[in-house]
């Protein structure tokens, strides 16, 4: 009988099918002699996807090659209740005609624990597209059929039900490694509250004194840019915290600071960092609530505007930290005519190299989220440092010992390097 | 107060910190209109903080026109600039008594927003775009130098790449093409994924900080 | 202060003028050296010419007017190639300040081949939301723009005939200028719908996707002005890129020799300083 699943029908022995089997048994004996009809059939609901996908499943055939091809064939279930719907496969519509030495599970890469069948067997998906629309909760029956010139035999039709899934089971290590490497920063943030880690040296944040130092000297302002990004980008919010920590040790100088802004909602939230800054030095007094300021959102007006700051107010240090493109060199270059100390920290790693050619100092790439820790040496900051190097010497380790199985999993044609190779990999 | 300003905003951090994390796992049509409708949360906000951006520049340029502090003049040429270019944008009506809505063009026709937008902003912008070509020669005139060795290395690169890159380079020297070519495909691909690993691991630890509560500071300063 | 010294501080704005000179002159007296075409600009061409007549191409137009002239080229040469190809093209822009500009483009082209708005061709404007934009139109496109940018509905629009989200589009190309762009298009659309994506950018930004075009996860890639000049030799139409490079010649050379001799300076002033201490 028929077996429907709703998200996974098996194969197994159909009625409708028999019941053509008998009903056409003549020619289709005569046919099956020349042309084996293909088999092992599997269809099932596309796993791991938002639906309206079938995928179908069957086994090579030693007719496998030129002049042999296969038809896939689809029809809705019109009594959806019917365990055992009769359908003809002639009838039925032909979604797609492959090459029968095509469409095989091997063509894509799959992790061993979703892996839907032998690398040999044919896979074919029907997806709802222009003309073929497949609606989800709905049965259709589907087949596939090997052609050869007049002569068709078909697999026995099966039914089978589209429908959304809530897990993608092939990102699983994806998540699974997301929480390990989690644990391992809550684990260091726990060490570093017991005892003290070393923090190497980051030229670029011990000159944030420096430069501070020379404007108090100089009674000229300093300038903080938060970068080109809004506050859901990870390298804003570490800009906007190293923000705080700069407008405390500018407020016990008395120095001035402007900070011109491209994104509204970083304004807000930077002017109630410096503020919580200002009253933490105890200098609440001094404290300028338009010291942050929107300029506007473009980017080349922006970079105009704050490169007349740069050169009406001469600040005696720029900051630029966060994001950036193609106004790095623009502000930076300006920045570098007027004699400012130059401190800049971004991730953006297509603009490192005009930071580092203008600027005195720069945090490459995650040493921007290190400066952070650096500042403050606050145990969960600096743990949370030592968790992100472990990740590194993890991946570090990975990648050594994930070419050294991939190397010996080619030589000695082995499936079990996959098995741990396959936690790396990223899936869709 | 205090549960205003800190645990709300937490909690709220927490609560779809997770959710936003795991929507990444789930296929369902229903997670994809989360974070659609997510978005459109965000972008409802971020108009309302845009009426705090603009009132701080009209404040900002009122004081310095007030003041008369040095470049006042060039706050009187904002405001005339947002002025104008918004009354036209909403009011003018140019082509067969149509409103352009915001557009440059209607049927074809350039509206007198159109003409703003294709006459002062497209040349304002290119200007400054271009003025980068100007700024890389004097940045490189001023800070290219071999000071070491691997500056030197540094040096050697870049002007390989120069020459690879235009036809008079290829032309006298054909092999830097495909010098470079190896260059962009193979060094610099391979030193920029180990600069993104670091910079992802930095940033998914920092996005672990914050929807922990283990990082606060973006809700204005230090602890409780 | 001796002489090489002096060099090393000169001012800046003489080094703007040379460049200035080195941009200017090429471009009224062309030399039009040969221009080699590089393998990630064949891959786009090559794609767009394995699709057959008819296929969606959507073009995401993801720069501002200041990138006009690098990435105008580009829009420009793969509109000439998608339309000649019969290809159904839908333009859009994720950036708001270069709708006006896309607009522009697009309708040239379409123009200039003959094409008719709404039957050969969409152009879908400026929508807000970025990543949920592209999530929102893999979903339902007619959804994520209800309307094109003359408002027109999508849905009666023959050139979106069977096309009611990102699966049913064959080849997306963006063109950026930045963010949000070709990372964008990757990881809200062609990692979800699964659709092949090529990208296009400025020559500041070129080295950094470099490693989407390695991994596979961009199939081709144009990069900046000397990308859009080969795929103007590609379609055997030469335009505003192949003029543009024998100026891009001349700056460069300009650069290497004011490298060279601010590094030459730099010894001399060393050398003077070794002596003299």
């Amino acid at each position: 009988m028929t077996a429907v699943i709703p998200g996974r029908t098996l194969s197994g022995v159909c009625l409708p099918w028999v019941m053509l089997l008998l009903w056409s048994l003549p020619l289709s004996a005569q046919a099956q002699d020349l042309l084996p009809a293909p088999e092992q059939v599997q269809v099932f609901d596309t796993p791991n996807d938002a639906g309206q996908s079938l995928t179908l499943l069957w086994a090579d055939s030693l007719r496998d090659g030129p002049g042999v091809r296969y038809q896939i064939l689809i029809a809705p279930v019109a009594d959806a209740r019917a365990t055992a719907p009769a359908v003809d496969p002639a009838a039925m519509e032909i979604v797609a005609e492959i090459p029968s030495d095509s469409h095989y599970v091997r063509d894509r890469s799959w992790p061993w624990w979703t892996h839907p069948a032998p690398p040999a067997f044919h896979r074919y998906v029907i997806n709802s597209r222009s003309g073929l629309e497949l609606m989800n909760d709905t049965p259709y029956v589907v087949t596939v059929a090997a052609v050869t010139g007049e002569i068709r035999t078909f697999g026995p039709a099966i039914q089978a039900v589209p429908e959304p899934n809530w897990v993608n089971w092939n990102q699983m290590n994806n998540l699974l490694l997301l929480l390990a490497f989690g644990a391992g920063v809550f684990g260091s943030i726990r060490t570093a509250k017991r005892r003290e880690i070393f923090l190497r040296r980051i030229p670029g944040l011990d000159a944030v004194d420096e430069a501070i130092g020379r404007a108090t000297e100089l009674g000229k302002p300093i300038l903080y840019l938060t970068g080109a990004g809004d506050m859901g980008e990870p390298s804003t919010i570490a800009a906007a915290v190293i923000l705080g920590r700069v407008s405390k040790r500018v407020a016990m100088y008395e120095t001035e600071l402007i900070v011109p802004h491209r994104d509204p909602i970083v304004m807000v939230v930077c002017q109630e960092i410096t503020k919580q800054s200002y009253l933490e030095a105890g200098k609440a007094d001094i404290f300028k609530e338009d010291s942050n300021f929107f300029i506007t959102t473009d980017q080349f007006s922006y970079t105009a505007a704050v490169d007349g700051i740069m050169l009406r107010r001469k600040p005696a240090a720029n900051f630029f930290m966060g994001s950036y493109f193609a106004e790095s060199l623009l502000l930076t270059e300006t920045g570098a005519s007027t004699g400012a100390i130059q401190i800049a920290g971004t991730d953006s790693d297509h603009q490192l190299p005009f930071f580092v050619t203008t600027c005195d100092y720069t945090l490459i790439g995650e040493e921007l989220y290190a400066a952070s820790a650096y500042l403050s040496r606050e145990p969960v900051q600096v743990g949370t440092l030592r968790g992100q190097d472990l990740g590194k010497a993890v991946i570090l380790g990975v990648l050594a010992l994930g070419t050294g199985l991939a190397t010996i999993g080619l030589i000695l044609d082995a499936q079990w390097p996959a098995l741990l190779l396959d936690l790396f990999r990223d899936y869709k | 107060m205090t549960f205003l300003r800190r645990q709300l905003p937490l909690v709220i951090t927490f609560v779809a910190g997770v959710i936003f994390t795991l929507q990444y796992y789930v296929p369902h049509p229903k997670s994809e209109i989360l974070l659609t409708e997510g978005s459109l949360w965000i972008q409802i906000i971020g108009l309302f903080a845009l009426v705090l951006g603009v009132t701080s520049l009209f404040h900002i340029h009122a004081v310095k026109i007030k003041r008369q502090e040095p470049g006042w003049g060039y706050s009187l040429i904002l405001y005339f600039g947002i002025v104008v270019t918004l009354a036209v944008g909403l009011f003018v009506q140019w082509v067969g008594g149509q409103h352009p809505g915001g557009k440059e063009t209607i049927d074809g026709a350039m509206t007198a927003f159109g003409w703003i937008y294709t006459y002062t902003m497209v040349p304002l912008q290119g200007t400054m775009f271009a003025i980068l070509a100007f700024f890389i020669a004097s940045a490189a005139y001023r800070s290219f130098r071999a000071r070491s060795k691997e500056a030197a290395l540094l040096l050697t690169a870049a002007v390989i790449v120069m020459m690879g890159r235009v036809p008079l380079g290829e032309y006298l020297l054909p092999v830097t093409g495909d010098i470079t070519l190896w260059i962009l495909n193979v060094l610099n691909a391979s030193v920029r994924r180990a600069i993104l690993i670091g910079i992802s691991l930095g940033a998914v630890a920092l996005s672990i900080k914050i929807i922990f509560g283990l990082e606060r500071a973006y809700l204005g300063g230090g602890k409780e | 202060m001796s002489f090489p010294e002096k060099m090393l501080r000169i001012d800046r704005r003489i080094i703007f003028f040379v460049i200035g000179l080195c941009t200017l002159l090429p471009l009224l007296y062309p030399v039009d050296l040969p221009i080699i075409v590089t393998p990630e600009v064949r891959m786009v061409y090559d794609y767009i010419e394995s699709l057959p007549d008819g296929s969606v191409f959507l073009l995401s137009m993801d720069f501002d007017p200041a990138s006009k002239p690098e990435l105008e080229p580009q829009a420009i040469a793969l509109l000439r190639h998608a339309f000649s190809r019969n290809l159904r093209v839908i333009a859009m822009t994720l950036w708001l300040p270069g709708t006006g500009l896309a607009e522009q483009t697009v309708n040239r082209v379409a123009q200039e081949l003959g094409k008719v708005n709404g039957e050969d061709y969409v152009f879908l404007g400026y929508s807000p939301g970025v990543g949920a934009l592209i999530i929102g139109m893999g979903q339902d496109l007619y959804k994520a723009f209800p309307s094109d940018y003359y408002g027109n509905p999508t849905k009666t629009l023959a050139v979106l005939k069977d096309v009611p989200n990102l699966r049913h589009v064959d080849y997306v190309v963006s063109l950026a200028a930045g963010t949000p762009g070709v990372e964008t298009w990757y990881l809200f659309g062609k990692d979800k719908y699964q659709f092949e994506l090529g990208g296009g950018c400025t020559g500041v930004i070129a080295p950094g996707l470099y490693p989407l075009l390695r991994s596979g996860q961009i199939n081709g890639l144009i990069g900046g002005m000397r990308g859009a000049a080969e795929y103007e030799l590609l379609i055997d139409q030469s335009g505003s890129a192949v003029a543009g490079m024998d100026a891009q010649s001349a700056t460069h050379f300009a650069i290497i020799v004011l490298v060279i001799l601010c590094n030459t300076f730099y010894f001399m002033t060393r050398r003077a300083a070794a002596r003299g201490g």
